[in-house]
């Protein structure tokens, strides 16, 4: 083999070849040794940013991410399910591969105090239009609502609670409740149900909730882990009330579903967009965001997926039909949680809720 | 026959796969679990002060050691008359075990919960003979978690069992019988003695899967049945407070390797028998 190459490329034409099959070997040495070149190979083939799979990628695809490629050029990569562990990684490798994180209060929170988001740039980003603006290094996008949910087969009006006072009072409403394992948002209801106004919740006085909450403990017949089972238990009789969101129960709703779920008072959580500290798209990211806080963009998204949003223009913008199952956050039974005070105190207060659970 | 040098290269290739994929990453689990920027004991102190974490520990070794006994009694049988098959037949039966297997543990423990449930396939078929009303609650308590995970658990117990069987030779057996034993006697002097082998091998394997169990406990237990592997995931990924959930994850590992080392001790003195 090696004779028949040394025939046809012999002489000069030989140390050629031969050098330059030493430097593709160098080459891909290199290439292997740092990953720099493969970051900086990945630079140019766009933005990469994080969802939750099945319906909310496709709602983020054809709302977000197709109309933001079109109008900029910069294609756009979503990452379904990812995870606040694994973008930790990333960053503390330095080998950042998702340039747009997506989530949840507690978690952006806690990426917050690691350091983990590269602050907002105010330039690009305009919040002044937000309802909830989110902090320097995190915007907020839309709310989604959680309140009490029940199947209006078994318990038509006036058998069911439709506010936190209720759920509590177990003689007016007799039947099992159905909880969330998770220290926030049940410490916000118990308040509620004990009295506090919704907008003088924070900072929690958190021995009240505790008290409240041994109320319901005998009443709650499951801490419902996973999200979808807030329907589905309901749904197949285990559970008469529980706690669930406006974005699970319309859906289900609109398939058929005889459940239903409390209007008159609502919890409700902010989503965030943050900005992966180190990545190399950060200007991208940071049009994509603003792309995001577009109030067509913010009414198309929240009617698809039955969320609230945050831009106020953008709730305006929605059609009366889905503003019927945005909660109204001028409505003083409502509540927006406050992911700010959670984030000194959530880890302490979820370990005792944990512990509360388990005795 | 293979020298002791070539034996040596054989094994070199996986060697290096499992230094690099999983003795490197232990490595790193143990070195975060004393170092977070600097050298700290402050997560071992956290596990040993908390009580929250020991209730949940006391849990985990109730729930993974009777998971696996129960997995045992319903397993054994199972091997046994497995064993006892044509070749064609227990094919099919396999098939039969491996099913749940090769079945995802969340849709798994979802069907459970429509046949568990207090509006379930059981309780609804009790009720035709004991009123509406009636019912057992074997869903959200300890029932719901044991039949769940002993459902994942017991092809792993079956198999081992069942290989240590067919590799028992049946002439054994039939000397026995020709000198007038009875089959309980045989299956007691025989049968059980040179299968515990595969009895222990299958205990093990079925303890260490429990141990690290989470999603089953979380969607069929009640809110007393939090694993270890709870905390840690939720050390790891909602909290980021990674030395805590390191040190909880190497506590959990050497537990698991201290009671394997005692398995694998008393496996020895069964085999002596």
């Amino acid at each position: 083999m090696s004779d028949t190459v040394k025939g046809k490329f012999s002489g000069t034409t030989g140390t050629v070849s031969r050098r330059s099959v030493l430097m593709a070997g160098a080459g891909i040495g290199v290439t292997l040794a740092t990953p720099a070149i493969w970051r900086g190979a990945r630079a140019d083939s766009g933005l990469t940013v994080t969802c939750w799979g099945g319906k909310y990628r496709d709602g983020i695809d054809t709302i977000f991410a197709k109309p933001f490629t079109e109008e900029t050029g910069i294609p756009v990569t979503l990452i379904d399910n990812a995870d606040l562990a694994k973008m930790k990684a990333q960053i503390d490798s330095g080998n950042v591969e998702w340039d747009v994180f997506d989530s949840v209060g507690p978690q952006i929170m806690s990426g917050s105090k690691q350091g983990l988001w590269e602050k907002v740039d105010e330039s690009i980003v305009d919040r002044s239009d937000l309802a909830a603006p989110g902090g320097d290094d995190n915007v907020g996008t839309y709310l989604f609502g959680g309140g009490i949910a029940w199947d209006t087969n078994r318990f038509p009006d006036g058998k069911h609670p439709v506010d936190f006072k209720g759920l509590w009072d177990v003689d007016a409403f007799p039947g099992s409740r159905g909880l969330r394992p998770r220290v926030s948002e049940n410490l916000e209801m118990a308040l509620i149900a004990d009295g506090v106004a919704p907008h003088d919740l924070y900072p929690l006085d958190v021995e009240r909730a505790f008290a409240k909450m041994d109320e319901i403990k005998p009443a709650v017949k499951t801490w419902i882990e996973a999200t979808p089972q807030t329907v589905t238990l309901v749904a197949n009789g285990e559970i008469d009330f529980s706690y669930s969101y406006i974005s699970r129960i319309r859906p289900a709703q609109l398939d058929g579903s005889t459940l239903n779920i409390s209007m008159m008072q609502t919890l409700n959580s902010l989503e965030y967009l943050a900005v992966a500290k180190g990545t190399k798209n950060r200007e991208a990211a940071m049009r994509y965001i603003a792309f995001c806080l577009r109030p067509d963009r913010q009414a198309a998204f929240a009617e698809k997926l039955y969320f609230t949003p945050n831009s106020m223009a953008g709730l305006e913008a929605a059609s009366p039909e889905a503003r019927e199952y945005m909660p109204d956050m001028t409505n003083p039974n409502n509540a927006i949680l406050d992911d700010a005070w959670w984030a000194d105190n959530y880890t302490d207060l979820q370990n005792r809720f944990t512990e509360w659970l388990l005795l | 026959m293979l020298t002791h040098k070539s034996t040596f290269l054989l094994l070199l290739p996986l060697t290096a796969i499992v230094a690099v994929f999983f003795l490197y990453p232990l490595g790193l689990i143990v070195f975060n679990s004393v170092n977070d920027g600097e050298w700290t004991l402050r997560g071992y102190e956290a596990l040993f002060n908390s009580r929250l974490i020991a209730i949940v520990l006391q849990n985990t070794f109730e729930i993974a050691i009777g998971a696996t006994l129960i997995s045992l009694a319903l397993g054994y049988p199972i091997a046994m008359h497995l064993a006892r098959q044509t070749p064609k037949r227990r094919a099919l039966y396999m098939i039969m075990v491996m099913l749940p297997f090769w079945t995802s543990i969340l849709v798994k423990s979802f069907a459970l919960a429509i046949i568990l449930g207090e509006n379930g396939l059981i309780n609804d078929f009790l009720g035709l003979f004991f009123g509406p009303d009636f019912f057992i609650p074997m869903m959200f308590n300890r029932v719901g978690v044991f039949v769940g995970m002993v459902n994942y658990l017991l092809p792993f117990m079956i198999l081992p069992i069942l290989t240590s069987l067919m590799s028992q030779d049946p002439a054994l057996r039939k000397a026995a019988e020709i000198m007038g034993a009875g089959p309980t006697r045989i299956f007691l002097t025989i049968t059980l003695p040179l299968s515990l082998t595969g009895v222990m091998a299958g205990v093990l394997m079925n303890v260490v899967l429990s141990l690290g169990m989470y999603i089953t406990p979380a969607l069929l237990g009640g809110r007393k049945d939090v694993m270890m592997a709870n905390l840690i995931d939720f050390y790891t990924r909602k909290t980021l407070d990674w030395q805590l959930a390191s040190a909880i994850a190497v506590s959990l590992l050497v537990i698991s390797v201290i009671l394997a080392a005692f398995l694998q001790r008393s496996r020895g003195r069964g085999a002596a028998l």
